[in-house]
């Protein structure tokens, strides 16, 4: 009976609109861009991680996020070179040398790490799957315009909550040709043709700017990506470890090769008289 | 230092903006477009933090196109101001507010004149017959407010705004990599042909 | 067990008709008679007062036409009860919408918006339709002045010259002779004031009977809705020879 009573005693202007379970059933049918976490319970998220991270302000800070990077990717007429360190850092301790900071979101497209490694693991990750999923229900695979919104709409959800990540997506596809766009945690998103990320950066941008043409042919461009990287890892104390080298074409990407530094660094001094400030006399 | 402006004029609104995207201290970009056309009438031209600016103006895009649909109209320039000023003022009230600072060009069909409104984010709302954003306003607002006259044509429109984007170049410490120009007139919006390079002397 | 029946009133029939919508139109041609003729320079809402008891107080406030706005105006045949509801609801959404643009709303997205709620208690579950018909009287700077009409079904249209209530067929074919597109809105008015003489049961007319209404554009170009005052529509009837005779008031 009362539930009888409540149908009719309803207020008038709430017969409007979907339900609360229509709409739920609606929104329901597309899974959330955004996934469903629970927040620590403090009234500034951002404020909390960075006491609990921050080993710059407070050396004996619990957590000491991975960081210090450089990434690079650049378009050209044969297509995209991403080339990238793999070097770790938690403070002045170098955490790892071997990370591979290219991730393979699929055969055609590729996402680059910088800031967060957890981050930017995690979510491209995750835009790998919402990429997948959209193979899966349009019968063909998603744009890089497409993609990189979805990542940049993702963190841009999380904006000032803390996450860290400075990331490029290139890929090749028919109706776009080969496309490169930046995305970063501020929520940032820019399409263009030559980028740089990470501590690094201004390095590799200094002598990929200075060689950088869109006309380069497939060795000069690999060995322009190459040689970029050489010299963020160089004069960039948080960059280092091996090469980690990829060239994206029409018909998906290829590896060439995670190389270390240290020959590569070695036979460009020896064989082209590069970095003349290093002295290779030991006496 | 993103450099926005808008002078109107007797039947044409000029909105500019600086083209240079920047993170820190590097330029990441040199051909962005801080525009968004909302219909056929109404161009929004934004600046302030990274984020911010794009997710609101294509939500405001959205929604002005939206309204299009719906209503087989487009909504007028000040309605969209309007419109535009209410949803920054609802988002400056929330959790996380938008801080974006905007210049919202247009023309208004039925009464044939155009329109230029200046909005910061504080969700003030102002219409003004010329307009600048940022360090621009230090710079061009004196020198608007000694040439423009309400009926001015559209070239002495381009010239002003010559006049403006030349003083940035001599005076603003930071390379802002010149300005895209759009022109909203009662055909439309479209993208104007504008010279950066031109070569300035500091007297 | 009942509830299953009673709590979905609106469901097609075998016959693919929705009754209740049916009975609600049914319920609206019993109704005083409403019209609404479009002019030139403005636009005409008249419609009939049913006078049910001598004793009953006669409200000098009007009952069948509503202001909606600055730029619209309202006549009502149906349930005045209900149509109450769905005036408060008009005047919200257009206040909710200069709130919103700071611009009144455009009359067709106004007629929609009730449309709309109207339509919906077409097909909700335990809920009656609103037994209202409306005829709307607007204007706005896109498309000037209108004139639309809107049913319990929620089918809404824009017309030159409209009728709904009780007679609206004979008053609609005395509007499609009489109507000529060039009028203004004092042909309109003796327009109005002819059809309702011939379509109410009553041969003579009074302000008691019927209640008018314009909206027109004033000297200075701004523009104005007006609910007829009585001494006002008396001196209209009288112009038209349609007045009672003041001796016969008295014998009555």
């Amino acid at each position: 009976m009362d539930s009888l009573v409540s149908q009719y005693s309803r207020p008038v202007h709430s017969a409007e609109g979907p339900s609360q379970d229509e709409h739920q059933e609606l929104s329901q049918t597309t899974p959330p861009l955004s996934l469903q976490f629970s927040l620590p319970p403090v009234a500034q998220s951002s404020a909390w991680l960075r006491a609990m991270t921050d080993d710059y302000s407070n050396p004996n800070c619990p957590i000491k996020i991975a960081h210090g990077t450089t990434t690079l990717a650049f378009r050209f007429k044969g297509g995209i070179i991403v080339a990238t360190d793999s070097r770790a850092t938690a403070g002045n301790w170098i955490a790892s040398q071997t990370v591979k900071k290219v991730i393979e979101i699929n055969n055609c497209l590729l996402g680059t790490m910088a800031g967060g490694a957890a981050d930017c693991q995690y979510w491209l990750a995750y835009l790998g799957m919402q990429c997948r999923l959209h193979e899966l229900r349009h019968k063909r695979r998603i744009s890089v315009a497409a993609a990189s919104k979805i990542l940049a709409n993702l963190v841009y959800s999380y904006k000032g909550m803390g996450l860290s990540m400075g990331t490029m997506c290139a890929g090749v596809t028919p109706q776009e040709g080969p496309a490169l766009y930046y995305i970063d945690s501020d929520g940032t998103r820019l399409a263009g043709n030559l980028f740089c990320v990470g501590s690094g950066q201004t390095f590799a941008y200094g002598v990929l700017d200075a060689e950088y043409s869109y006309d380069l042919d497939d060795e000069a461009a690999l060995e322009l990506g190459r040689r970029s990287i050489l010299a963020a890892t160089h004069r960039d104390a948080y960059s280092g470890g091996f090469i980690n080298l990829y060239h994206v074409k029409e018909d998906g990407w290829v590896k060439h090769g995670f190389n270390d530094t240290n020959p590569i660094f070695w036979k460009t001094k020896l064989e082209k008289g590069e970095f003349s400030n290093v002295t290779a006399d030991l006496e | 230092m993103e450099v926005l402006l808008g002078i109107t004029g007797k039947d044409f609104t000029i909105v500019a903006a600086s083209k240079a995207a920047m993170r820190g201290a590097t330029i990441l970009k040199a051909s962005d477009d801080k525009t968004r056309a909302l219909n056929s009438t109404s161009l929004m031209a934004f600046s302030g933090e990274a984020g911010d600016t794009v997710q609101f103006a294509e939500y405001i895009q959205a929604n002005i196109q939206l309204y299009s649909m719906r209503n087989s109209m487009e909504l007028s320039p000040t309605a969209t101001a309007n419109f535009v000023r209410g949803e920054l003022a609802r988002a400056l009230r929330s959790r996380r507010p938008y801080t974006v600072n905007l210049i919202l060009g247009g023309y208004d069909k039925i009464a044939d004149k155009p329109t230029l409104y200046w909005i910061d984010y504080l969700a003030s709302l102002a219409p003004v017959p010329y307009a600048a954003h940022g360090y621009a306003q230090y710079y061009c607002l004196s020198i608007l407010d000694k040439h423009h006259h309400p009926d001015i044509d559209f070239e002495q429109g381009m010239k002003l705004l010559r006049m403006c984007t030349q003083e940035l170049k001599r005076r603003l410490p930071i390379d802002f990599k010149g300005v895209v120009v759009k022109v909203i007139t009662k055909d439309g919006i479209r993208e104007q042909e504008y010279e950066d390079d031109v070569k300035v002397a500091i007297p | 067990m009942s509830r299953r029946y009673d709590s979905r009133t609106t469901i097609f029939s075998p016959e693919g008709r929705l009754y209740q919508v049916e009975y609600a139109l049914e319920a609206i041609s019993h109704a005083g008679t409403a019209l609404g003729i479009l002019a030139q320079d403005g636009i005409v809402l008249a419609a009939e007062r049913k006078v049910t008891s001598k004793l009953l107080e006669q409200d000098t406030s009007a009952e069948k036409l509503y202001i909606l706005n600055d730029n619209m105006i309202c006549a009502v045949a149906g349930m005045t009860a209900d149509a109450n509801i769905l005036i408060n609801f008009a005047r919200q959404a257009a206040q909710r919408y200069l709130l919103i643009y700071n611009e009144d709303i455009p009359c067709e997205q106004l007629v929609r918006r009730l449309s709309d709620l109207k339509q919906g208690y077409t097909q909700r579950g335990g809920l009656r339709p609103f037994g209202v018909s409306f005829i709307y009287a607007g204007w706005d700077p896109q498309l000037n002045f209108q004139l639309y009409q809107s049913n319990p079904s929620g089918n809404y249209g824009g017309w030159k010259a409209t009728s709904v209530g009780a007679n609206n067929a004979s008053a609609q074919s005395l509007l499609k002779q009489d109507y000529k597109e060039d009028c203004n809105l004092k042909e309109a008015c003796g327009l109005a004031v002819k059809v309702l003489s011939k379509t109410m049961d009553s041969t003579k007319l009074s302000s008691e009977k019927i209640e008018f209404a314009t909206i027109g554009r004033n000297k200075n170009g701004k523009i104005y809705h007006h609910l007829w005052g009585a001494d006002e529509i008396d001196a209209l009837l009288k112009e038209h020879g349609l007045a009672k005779p003041e001796d016969t008031e008295m014998t009555e």
